[in-house]
């Protein structure tokens, strides 16, 4: 025994200065490239902070320009009063807002569901076979759809029918906008939820829809309110649809079958007359739709937030 | 340990037709089983007896295919896609392979512990223990606290948490998140509880706590505990199964099988004299 | 790769082989201060006492090798009957001390009838080698085999303890001399003892090797 020690003693020592020289081979090579990689680090971090500064410049002025025109017209007359004559500088932009709060609540109660539950479903039920991946292919090509057409589509299947330009018509093309982009967030945040949650769901004897609803759905909760956030910001902007479903006008909402103004038509409609009194409306419209599209995303998350752990079991 | 008790119970424990004289006995009977992921076959003919009122400890090197065997025992594993299974477990006396059993039902009888600690993210330590009574339509609150309660004590965590079980299930620490898992399942009231190495995950105080939690389980409960740690094998099983590339090579009392294994194989490895 | 456990086992068992050595020696030594009347008292008592401490030795890293290693199977059986073997062989030097010390005692014998103790030291030596000869070759057969001779070792020390209380039917000069037939009986009784343990080193290597304690115990 005692001679088989010494051999395997033998052995380790050998070992060991074969490592050794390993070791310092590869310190050496690794002290190289570390001067080089520091270097890279800093030149990285420094096109990266340029890129971020390149996008927020016109971001920000963007808004400062908004804010510094828009901050005058702001007055109780100008957000409570439908427009005054044309380039008398009176009366306000109330049936905007009106119609698009309007316009935006009925399309987010058709759109969210619908997309969160196709989402559900791509996420959760549909596997992979032929069908989920036609669905998400054409998911995919609606995001990229210009609204114009969707406005088209609109105007064709709802305006027409019904014989007159209508809020229904407004919503259903703005929900047609916010259908793929809710879908796509909501599977994207389903998928992350860990598999092993569901199973824990799952071998407690908890039908699988349940499970879906009152626990991956849940814990993707943040991220799918982020998506419909997201959606409702991209049709609060929107103008084109609306063009042709609720077409716009100076009055306040009278019925869902009647037309409505909105902020972005009201924005455009301002812009497009010669008068000064109508630009600095205009720019208080856009400011005041930039605020509203900032007091939904916030509202939201607060409402994320507050519902913290309660499961609504 | 019971070693006399298990002595007298099961010499010879192998593969016998579960007849109605063994029933009070066994549990589980499991008859033939083959599991695929795929084309890969990872249980090859499992056969093979559990104890009611016992633990059962499952080992084999990694990939052997224990946990596939304890998620056929739930009906777990063909919930993974390109996942299949056939043969018998028989619990008490239904096949829960039948096609007029249902899958959910098995899962109340039979419970889970996993082996990475799992509650559900946004649920309260409260909700976590209550989710499966609730999410399968029990509501009454006062038979739900009572509940909660008792699993929190079953599981050795009431001590801990009874002051906050308003706090999110994730703000324990992984020990108590693992009890609290543990917890939740022994809130369904069930009859077998399956653990994929519980403690894997956890240091070695956390560790004996689940241990002595197995032990003092067993009392209502049949256990089947997959590990990698033969000294634990050893310390909370009554019996032990040697599991090799998706086949059975041994099964028998703990004592018998850490202290004469019978085949060479189960020998090796429970000596770590593998490969 | 070496299991760390490979490593105390080997030491644990080259302390048990030098222990076989010693013990063997010791009580062939002791048998043929008997035959011859030589004074070993002093070497066979350092011997004794060698094996003592050898024994405690494999007690304590026996211990240690089941506290760090927590051994299972076919290693944990085997450091556990190293315990009882190293008792064992212990047991052989202390009654090879006994047998010389009772010479000493007894002073003069040389014109004693030594064959009964001779005969029976034969089968014994035969023993303790045979048993010996079973650990270094892990033959789990010889428990049989020295079950078999401590029957006659049994059957020879029934025999001459009977021949010992009826002394008036012989005419013996032997009669004559009471140092002759105590050393004798005493010497076979601890010849007896040994055999005994030789016995138990078997059981040992068949509980080693099978896991199941030999069917004659
Ligand atoms: N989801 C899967 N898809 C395909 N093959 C799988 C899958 N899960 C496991 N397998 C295969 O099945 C075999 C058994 O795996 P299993 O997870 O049951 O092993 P295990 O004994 O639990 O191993 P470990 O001790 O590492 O957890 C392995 O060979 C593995 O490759
Ligand atoms: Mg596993």
């Amino acid at each position: 025994m005692a001679e088989q020690n010494e051999r395997s003693s033998e052995t380790f020592a050998n070992d060991g200065s074969g490592s050794r020289r390993h070791r310092v081979e590869i310190r050496q090579m690794m002290d190289k490239q570390s001067i080089r990689r520091r270097l890279f680090d800093k030149i990285a971090t420094g096109v990266a902070m340029a890129c971020v500064i390149a996008a927020i410049i016109p971001l920000g002025s963007i808004l400062v320009e908004v804010v510094k025109n828009g901050v005058g017209a702001l007055s109780l007359e100008f957000l409570t009063q439908p427009p005054g004559a044309i380039g008398s500088g009176r009366g306000g932009i109330g049936p905007a807002i009106q119609g698009t709060l309007i316009v935006i609540a009925l399309a987010s109660l058709i759109g969210a569901p619908v997309g969160v539950l196709a989402g559900i479903y791509l996420s959760e039920f549909a596997g992979s076979g032929k069908f989920p991946y036609a669905v998400r292919f054409l998911n995919d090509v609606l995001t990229g759809l210009p609204s114009i057409v969707v406005g088209i589509v609109a105007f064709v299947v709802v305006v027409l029918t019904i014989g007159s330009f209508s809020v229904w018509a407004g919503a259903f093309a703005l929900s047609i906008i916010m259908i793929p982009i809710v879908v796509r967030v909501t599977e994207e945040t389903l998928k992350i939820v860990p598999n092993s949650i569901r199973e824990a769901g799952y071998s407690l004897g908890i039908p699988k829809w349940k499970v879906v609803v009152f626990i991956v759905l849940t814990s993707a909760k943040s991220g799918v309110l982020t998506g419909i956030v997201l959606a409702l910001s991209r049709i609060a902007g929107e103008t084109a649809p609306l063009i042709m479903t609720i077409l716009g006008t100076s009055l306040f909402f009278t019925g869902f079958t009647d037309p409505v103004d909105a902020l972005p038509l009201r924005i455009w409609r301002l812009a497009s007359q010669p008068y000064e009194s109508a630009h600095e409306f205009g720019w208080g419209a856009a400011l005041i739709l930039i605020l509203l599209v900032l007091a939904m995303s916030v509202g939201l998350r607060i409402l994320a937030y507050k519902r913290g752990f309660r499961t609504g079991i | 340990m019971t070693h006399e008790a298990i002595d007298s119970g099961i010499e010879n424990i192998g593969v016998r037709p579960p007849t109605a004289d063994l029933q009070h006995r066994y549990k589980v009977s499991i008859r033939n089983l083959n599991a695929w992921f795929g084309m890969k076959q990872a249980l090859k003919n499992i056969s093979l007896d559990i104890k009611k009122n016992a633990a059962t400890a499952i080992i084999g090197p990694s990939g052997c295919g224990k946990t596939t065997l304890i998620r056929c025992l739930n009906r777990m594993h063909e919930m993974t896609p390109g996942a299949t299974a056939k043969g018998s477990v028989i619990l008490d006396n239904i096949d829960i392979y039948d096609k007029k059993v249902d899958p959910v039902v098995i899962k109340r009888r039979i419970g889970m512990v996993f082996q990475k600690p799992n509650p559900f993210p946004t649920m309260s330590i409260y909700d976590n223990v209550a989710a499966g009574l609730k999410l399968n339509g029990i509501k009454d609150k006062r038979l739900i606290g009572d509940v909660v309660r008792e699993s929190l004590e079953g599981a050795a965590l009431w001590e801990e948490v009874k002051n906050e079980l308003s706090k999110p299930g994730l703000s324990l620490s992984g020990g108590q998140q693992q009890r609290l898992c543990i917890a939740r399942a022994l809130a369904m009231h069930p009859e077998v509880i399956l653990m994929d190495e519980p403690t894997s995950a956890l240091d070695p105080i956390a560790s004996s706590k689940i241990e002595e939690l197995i032990h003092s389980l067993k009392k209502d409960l049949t256990i089947i505990t997959v590990t990698h740690n033969m000294q634990q094998a050893a310390r909370v099983s009554d019996l032990t199964a040697f599991m090799y590339l998706g086949e059975l090579v041994e099964y028998g009392t703990t004592k018998q099988i850490f202290e004469n294994p019978q085949k060479d194989l189960t020998e090796r490895y429970i000596s770590g004299k593998f490969g | 790769m070496t299991r760390l456990l490979d490593l105390g086992i080997d030491r644990i068992q080259n302390i048990i082989m030098d222990m076989a050595k010693l013990s063997e020696k010791s009580v062939t030594t002791a048998i043929e201060s008997y035959e011859k009347g030589a004074s070993t008292k002093k070497v066979i008592f350092e011997w004794s006492e060698q094996l003592r401490v050898l024994q405690d030795e494999v007690g304590d890293l026996a211990i240690e090798l089941i506290a760090r290693y927590q051994p299972v199977a076919t290693d944990l059986r085997f450091i556990r009957s190293c315990m009882e073997i190293a008792y064992g062989f212990s047991r052989f030097g202390r009654y090879a001390y006994d047998i010389v010390d009772v010479l000493e005692t007894m002073g003069s014998i040389a014109n004693c009838d030594k064959s009964a103790v001779l005969e029976m030291s034969c089968t014994v030596r035969e023993m303790i080698h045979t048993s010996v000869q079973a650990l270094q070759s892990k033959d789990k057969n010889a428990a049989e085999k020295l079950y078999q001779m401590d029957d006659t070792v049994d059957a020879l020390y029934r025999k001459y303890l009977r021949e010992a209380i009826t002394p008036y039917e012989k005419t013996d000069k032997r009669s004559f001399d009471p140092r002759c037939y105590i050393s004798a009986l005493l010497i076979l009784r601890y010849l007896e003892r040994i055999s005994d343990h030789a016995c138990y080193i078997g059981d040992s290597v068949h509980y080693i090797v099978t896991g199941t304690s030999s069917p004659r115990r």
